[in-house]
């Protein structure tokens, strides 16, 4: 799924953009002997509804209230973006006619192939349409959670003051746009340079992008899509006879202990299908949310190493997940799409 | 006791619900290995199943973390 551009790059150009990089790091982060900067590591501040990049709201949608342009719905955008590229990439790749597709979109269709092998074995005649749902869902969750990776992507943003306990330093200036950085205090007070301004007041980073999926109003969203989908799956392949799922009275009289239970497992039914929304949304965003507190924490702890590791790590993370989600939507609809009594349906 | 050291000791406490998660997902795939060994041929299916199971028992600790990470950060 991760392809490596093979073209003019050989294992030996990589092996010392990564030994440059790892010096890069030790020179920034450490003070042997006087050489280089040691600047402290720095724990951003850690908000858990998307932070929002304006302080006036967009437009007021009324009877709900003011909206607001969040740094989380940048990542909904740009996701949606790699979405619609890869799209558009696969099915000029496909119209172009080649038999064995190359790159990216090989990548894609080796991903779909295996999606949809997978929807073949549970789903039945119902493949095509609860595969595309289930590609569509992993995709862009997949696409949402490793965005999220890219280097800057919850670095860079606005310096937002009254908030942190960092303090603000300048870097330079682009004509009127200042560049500025946060930046920990007590350490350039221990090297002796003058950082404190008189600026007692703290400082955080609002960053322009964070992965969609550690927020909770997407996560949520998703969720209530993929339920929803679930019973319209179940409405479309047995009629109204899939509310018997819900509302059970085939049995109460005729047999009147376990009628009972069966009614009464009708009505946990439609707990548990409330209860798949709570689980499919606090699943993607616990996993997430925390993945980025992970590499928060980490890289403020020890600052050159340990976070590629995790890295390595949340790049997994990002693909189960993304995985879980869509197989469990394509489970469920498949369940749904099955119904009670699969004996019933052979017959006809 | 001051209001943030609360805060942390609850946020601690609120993880403990990750050890069923864990003996869950042990159970789990150690079962699925055992199976796959048995009958390799079904492998396929049962990796899906196990990725089911664990992802069902695998939840119940998100809903903890989900817990702490709300007390340390939101309240």
């Amino acid at each position: 799924m991760s392809e490596n551009v093979q073209g003019g790059w050989r294992f030996g150009t990589a092996r010392w953009i990564v030994l440059a990089a790892i010096i890069l790091g030790l020179f920034l982060f450490t003070g042997f002997f006087g050489v280089g900067l040691g600047i402290k590591p720095i724990m951003p501040e850690v908000f858990l509804p998307g932070e929002k990049l304006s302080e006036e709201p967009l437009f007021i949608i009324p009877f709900v209230g003011p909206f607001y342009y969040t740094n989380t719905m940048t990542g909904l955008l740009l996701a949606d973006l790699v979405v619609l590229l890869i799209a558009f990439g696969v099915s000029r790749a496909v119209k172009s006619g080649k038999m064995a597709l190359s790159g990216m979109s090989g990548a894609v269709e080796a991903l779909l192939e295996a999606l949809y092998g997978i929807t073949e074995g549970t789903a039945g005649k119902w493949t095509k349409p609860i595969f595309s749902w289930f590609a569509a869902i992993t995709l862009l969750v997949l696409a949402s959670n490793w965005l999220g990776l890219i280097p800057g992507a919850e670095t860079i943003g606005l310096i937002h003051e009254g908030h942190g306990d960092y303090a603000v330093k300048d870097l330079f200036s682009i004509g009127s746009l200042k560049v500025q950085t946060i930046w920990d205090e007590t350490d350039a007070a221990h090297e002796g340079e003058v950082a404190a301004e008189g600026e007692h007041h703290g400082a955080a980073v609002i960053p322009f992008h964070r992965p969609v999926s550690t927020d909770l109003n997407f996560t949520f969203a998703l969720a209530i899509v993929a339920v929803v989908m679930i019973q319209v799956f179940g409405f479309r392949s047995q009629g109204m006879a899939y509310l018997t799922k819900f509302w059970n009275t085939k049995t109460l009289f005729s047999k009147p202990i376990f009628g009972v239970i069966d009614f009464g497992v009708g009505l946990l039914e439609l707990v548990s299908e409330f209860s798949k929304i709570l689980s499919f949304a606090f699943r993607l965003f616990g996993n997430m949310f925390a993945g980025a507190v992970l590499l928060f924490v980490i890289g403020s702890l020890v600052p050159v190493f340990a976070q590629s590791m995790f890295y390595l790590l949340e790049f997994f993370v990002g693909l189960i997940q993304a995985v879980v989600f869509g197989m469990l939507t394509m489970v469920f609809m498949s369940q749904a799409t099955q119904g009670h009594g699969e004996q019933h349906d052979e017959a006809h | 006791m001051e209001a943030a050291a609360a805060k942390l000791i609850g946020a601690g406490l609120a993880m403990i619900g990750a050890i069923g998660a864990g003996a869950g997902i042990g159970i789990v795939t150690g079962g699925a290995v055992q199976a796959m060994a048995r009958n390799p041929e079904m492998t396929g299916t049962i990796q899906t199943n196990m990725i089911l199971g664990i992802a069902f028992a695998e939840a119940v600790a998100i809903y903890c973390l989900v817990v702490s990470l709300l007390i340390l950060f939101v309240f």
